[in-house]
């Protein structure tokens, strides 16, 4: 038995083309690459070539996501290389619990080569890419302006999106401008209470217009109740839980960041107290035994009570999602821990994600809603009511509000009143606020960048690079961080999207496509439809394009970081 | 002539259109011989629709607004007609003009052309399951639609008779073939029994018939000009509330 920590290998230029100075970057797209044992990992190399000359077999128990399939793959070249008779086995699991890897151990596979192929690919990618960008944009840039001087200026397919959302953001609440609108509010007094009713056209931006739309309803005198509807509400119970979703509503409930949220949830993972928290996969396995993992929660005296409340006749099969990565299932607490050996941030996921998998066993929130719609002169408009009846899933799942609105009065359907009020009120459009990091990671798994296990990476390295910083607004419970580009930011962006504007077929670096076309082609090889050369000749082509555009429209690139770095701000 | 004739009475009978002699002979002198009056006629309701009805149609009192038609001190009129008018502007006033500039922005970037690459929005914190919720979900006020123009108006449009008389119209009820899109400047429609408040058209799916058609030497640069016209419109908003605070 022994171990590794993350990749043993590493891809690297040739000696000969690794000064900075040594080839144009654009040779780095077909440079030769080597792979290499790390020279700090050469010692765990070492190791796994000696133990394979005295074993016959060879148990690979790495992580079971793509990457862990690479690192499999890496040590399982070590192995041979100590004895080439070596028979090689993975242990397929998701969880540190006895009886779940007891039950992996029992029944190993083979290692998946087209996953471990796919990661190669990006390896390889990552790095061409990666450091021809980066070579020429800092020699560029280096030039432009004292405060890039010094600087290295890197580039990454996925950080670079990552900005351009960011600086999307920035660019429109900047570029905002308010604007009035007009909205007509009806009002009835009945049984002592006041009911408002809603327009349906919400609003308008043309006062003359509304006022004469008032005007005919005041002039029709009488409104006439069109519809009562009492309907049951539900609010649904959520579904299991993705790693998209732990970062996003992580960041958003527990106020921690998602890499942070990350790392606590790999280290409530490794102590066995939570299953395998990078998961795509929001559906459960129907083998799996849900009861029994909510029974384990039983001594909590937070939500041991509700738990027991579910085994007692409250269970419900969870909801399915649409997605299902085939490796793991949803993050779920696979035993009990008591609060006082976890610190606080282990404490806060732990709480989330055990509160979410009891969440997902219960029922949905039951509720009545009323609707009524009542036309007056020309114009409809409508008032809702809700009565919370059971709260069911809300009492564990403290994270969702539901609450009942003010009761509704009686009203018959065809019956006609006259409003007590009826008037215009007026209000402005608002500018939108900087992107969150909940909101960019959503913005990155909608458009397809990085994958669950690499989003918060990316955000972190923006940060480092110090493309973006984080501002906090406001304290205590309404408390905000948002990401706001620096100038070097902007300029990156702007330069590039310059540097391709009114080119036909050619996308910005600073947009998520070529990015999300480049994981694409890897869950291919992972399908094995393509093959991890085709994938990367393909790719390299792909960016090949936007460095020739780039290096023959350089100047838009420097006259963007002049234009927002070289300016004197306004004293 | 009895082709002129009969070509004016087919458009009149089956658009209520009442073409003037003169356009309709200058049409016949520059159209070839010998083309049956069916095909005639089609032409010549084509060349109605795509030209300035000040030049094509007659001046009838009935098929005319009243000349004050504009004057917001009458509270409520109904004008018969049928009275046929062509579009000259539409705007959404459903929409904020900001967002509209977005929206066409998006599109000179490209973003909306390509098909699939669009930059995909989210909105986190929104109640996903807005199923249950009811209506109470409606857009926050204030924040602009993430997809920008929604093109759900309603509309305000300028509409010009035959006598050049200009009015503005609402669009008061959803209609079919009214939209940024759909509707080209020069369009045609014929308003039968409309009601004019403040000043304001009504239109509504009974009295409005879309006839179709546009005026290219119009469109084209009402088009090209619409992203600079917002733009121009929010500024002097802008004036204006800086003046009256």
């Amino acid at each position: 038995m022994t171990s590794v920590i993350g990749h043993l290998t590493g891809l690297d230029f040739d000696h000969q083309y690794k000064g900075w100075m040594s080839c144009p970057p654009g040779a780095l797209f077909e440079a030769p690459v080597q792979e290499d044992v790390d020279k700090d990992k050469k010692p765990i190399a070492d190791n796994i070539r000696n133990q394979a000359r005295y074993s016959k077999a060879l148990f690979i128990w790495t992580d079971c996501d793509r990457e862990g399939e690479h690192i499999g793959s890496e040590v399982r070249n070590q192995a041979k290389a100590g004895n080439a008779r070596i028979e090689v086995k993975r242990a397929r699991f998701s969880n540190t619990e006895r009886a779940h890897v007891l039950q992996a151990a029992r029944e190993p596979v083979e290692l998946d080569e087209y996953q471990a192929n796919a990661v190669a690919a990006r390896i390889e990618l990552d790095l061409r890419i990666g450091a021809a960008f980066t070579r020429l944009q800092t020699l560029q840039l280096q030039a432009v302006s004292a405060i890039l001087k010094e600087k290295i200026i890197s580039y990454g397919s996925c950080q670079f999106p990552t900005l351009g959302f960011v600086v999307d953001r920035y660019l429109r609440v900047q570029n905002f401008k308010p604007e009035t609108f007009w909205s007509i509010k009806v009002m009835l007094q009945r049984e002592g209470k006041k009911v408002n009713f809603l327009w349906r056209r919400v609003h308008l931006y043309d006062r003359a217009a509304v006022t004469m739309m008032l005007e005919r309803c005041l002039m029709a005198k009488q409104a006439k109740v069109t519809k009562v509807n009492q309907k049951p509400k539900s609010k649904w119970r959520p579904l299991p839980l993705t790693t998209v979703d732990l970062q996003m509503m992580g960041s958003r409930f527990l106020r921690i960041d998602s890499q942070t949220i990350m790392k606590v949830a790999e280290a409530l993972y490794t102590k066995g107290f939570i299953s395998y928290p990078r998961t795509e996969t929001d559906q459960f396995d129907k083998a799996i035994d849900l009861k029994k993992l909510v029974e384990k929660q039983f001594p909590d005296n937070q939500w041991g009570q509700y738990a027991k409340d579910l085994i007692d006749g409250k269970f419900r099969t969870p909801r399915s999602g649409r997605h299902n990565d085939k490796a793991h299932p949803p993050i779920h607490p696979v035993c009990w821990v008591s609060a006082s050996q976890l610190n606080v941030n282990e404490k806060k996921v732990y709480e989330f994600v055990v509160r979410r998998f009891l969440a997902c066993c219960s029922e949905d929130a039951k509720g009545q809603g009323t609707d009524i719609e009542i036309q007056y002169g020309e114009e409809f408009f409508h008032a809702s009511g809700l009565i919370v009846l059971e709260r069911n899933y809300l009492d564990v799942y403290v994270y969702d509000k539901w609450e009942s609105s003010q009761q509704l009065p009686n009203f018959e359907r065809g019956e006609v009143f006259e409003p007590t009020e009826a008037n215009i009120s007026e209000g402005k459009t608002t500018a939108p606020s900087y992107l969150t990091e909940p909101e960019l990671i959503g913005l990155m798994d909608a458009n397809g960048i990085g994958t669950d296990a690499t989003m918060a990476e990316h955000i972190a390295k923006i940060k480092e690079r110090e493309y973006v910083v984080v501002n906090t607004r406001g304290s205590g419970r309404s408390k905000v961080e948002e990401l706001i580009p620096t100038r070097l930011g902007i300029a990156l962006v702007e330069g590039y999207d310059n540097v391709v504007a009114g080119l036909p077929n050619s996308i910005s670096l600073s947009k998520p496509f070529l990015r999300k076309e480049m994981e694409l082609r890897m869950l291919e090889i992972c399908a094995g439809s393509k093959t991890r050369q085709e994938v990367v000749q393909q790719s390299l082509d792909m960016y090949r394009e936007v460095f020739i555009h780039t290096q023959r429209r350089i100047e838009m690139l420097k006259a963007a970081c002049r234009k927002y770095l070289n300016e004197q701000p306004a004293s | 002539m009895a082709n002129a004739e009969q070509i004016a009475a087919q458009i009149m009978s089956s658009k209520s259109l009442c073409v003037s002699s003169s356009w309709l002979n200058s049409f016949l002198a520059s159209s070839q011989r010998n083309v049956p009056v069916s095909a005639l006629t089609k032409t010549a309701l084509f060349r109605v629709l795509a030209s300035d009805i000040r030049e094509s149609l007659t001046t009838n009192p009935t098929s005319l607004f009243p000349v004050d038609i504009s004057d917001p001190a009458v509270q409520e009129r109904r004008i018969p007609g049928p009275i046929p008018v062509q579009v000259l502007d539409i705007e959404d006033i459903g929409t904020s003009l900001w967002s509209q500039v977005e929206a066409i922005e998006r599109i000179e970037r490209g973003e909306a052309i390509r098909g699939r690459e669009i930059v995909r929005t989210v909105n986190v914190g929104d109640d996903n399951e807005g199923a249950e919720t009811g209506s109470s979900s409606n857009a926050p006020a204030g924040a602009p639609s993430v997809s920008g123009s929604s093109g759900s108006g309603p509309h305000r449009l300028i509409l010009q008779d035959a006598n050049g008389t200009k009015a503005v119209a609402i669009e008061m009820q959803h209609i079919e073939g009214i939209s940024l899109e759909k509707l080209p400047i020069g369009a045609k429609i014929l308003l039968r029994n409309a009601t004019v408040a403040r000043g304001m058209v009504l239109l509504n799916v009974n009295c409005s018939t879309l006839l179709g058609g546009k005026i290219e030497a119009l469109d084209k640069p009402w088009k090209e000009g619409r992203k600079a016209r917002l733009l121009q419109r929010i500024d002097s908003m802008r004036d204006e509330a800086n003046q009256s605070g």
